[in-house]
């Protein structure tokens, strides 16, 4: 086993203040339901990585959350609107999509991240007590998606997840040191290495983005 | 598109075909090649094969570099997820700043339009 890569001191407060927000309640979920979608990302890649959790998470997802999280993280170029229509039909809440793909999206960055530097997968933190606050944005506006997404924003990625304005906020706050996000953003390797990498991975995922 | 852009920043003449998996080599960026296949095994989560490029990254690049670049692979793993699972639209200012290669490298097959039909 070889020694695990470096890590900026901003990636390493980004990935932990995310992870600590899965055990949060969220607008939609519960702490508890936030960690199991985690674990049920992991799950869907690799059952081996799913049977490691926190004791004190026990329970399921139902089972529609379960098939949305499959879908997303093993087939997400693959998605349609009918998809997600069958899934909203079966009585998955809009609201509660949205920030489960917030949450699955953004555990996706965090264990790719620890496990591609070799630092292996990070443990999940217990699940905090407390209910959801079912907030919903009012300012948003049909721009085409399947669902309304924020009324203003520079590009339609940035606006994808403005239903729910706290899961817009857990995925960007996730995602910010990956790319140039902030006016100080910088990295070790040249911005056409960034988005060759950048662009790779968006070919193997099929995103047309 | 980003590349595109960055390329016209550094004049330095990207090839993106190297990035769809169309063309082979460096693509006009140092190290592209390698960059590509760590990109590509980091994405895939293929970990024996990331940990031997992780070797070969300190090595050619450097550990702080390669873990940059694992970073951003990292990061674009999860945004691509976000783009496809909300069913956004190219929004004109993206489609602007690729519209002279998007069909030319491949993207534009990414987006059938039964992804948007209910």
């Amino acid at each position: 086993m070889t020694a695990a890569l470096p890590v900026a001191d901003s990636t390493v407060e980004a990935h932990d203040a995310t992870r600590r927000a899965f055990a949060r309640p969220g607008a939609w979920w519960d702490g508890a339901d936030r960690l199991r979608i985690v674990v049920e990302t992991r799950n869907a890649h690799d059952p081996d990585l799913g049977a490691e959790k926190p004791e004190a998470l026990t329970g399921d997802l139902p089972p529609i959350a379960v098939e949305a999280i499959h879908g997303i993280r093993n087939d997400s170029g693959r998605l349609t609107r009918r998809w997600f229509d069958e899934l909203i039909d079966m009585g998955l809440q809009p609201e509660a999509y949205v920030e489960l793909v917030s949450v699955a999206s953004s555990s996706v960055i965090v264990d790719t991240f620890a496990q591609g530097i070799g630092r292996g997968l990070p443990e999940l933190p217990d699940p905090e007590p407390g209910a959801p606050t079912f907030e919903r944005s009012d300012d948003v506006v049909d721009a085409g998606a399947w669902l309304p997404i924020k009324r203003e924003g520079r590009a339609n990625i940035l606006r994808s997840l403005g239903l729910v304005p706290s899961a817009l906020k857990l995925f960007f706050d996730t995602f910010n040191t990956s790319y140039y996000m902030r006016p100080n953003a910088a990295f070790s390797i040249s911005r056409p290495q960034v988005e060759l990498v950048a662009s790779r991975v968006s070919a193997v995922n099929e995103c047309f983005y | 598109m980003a590349l595109r852009a960055s390329a016209l920043e550094t004049g330095q003449a990207a090839d993106l075909e190297v990035a769809t998996g169309r063309a082979g080599g460096d693509g006009n960026v140092e190290s592209g090649a390698f960059l590509v296949t760590l990109a590509e095994a980091v994405a895939r989560w293929r970990w024996d094969e990331v940990a031997a490029l992780r070797e070969e990254g300190r090595a050619r690049l450097g550990a702080q570099q390669t873990s940059d670049a694992i970073l951003v692979a990292s990061g674009f793993n999860g945004i691509t997820r976000v783009a496809d699972a909300i069913g956004i639209r190219l929004d004109q200012r993206t489609a602007d700043a690729s519209a002279d290669f998007r069909d030319s490298v491949g993207i534009s097959a990414f987006a059938p339009e039964e992804k948007w039909q209910g």
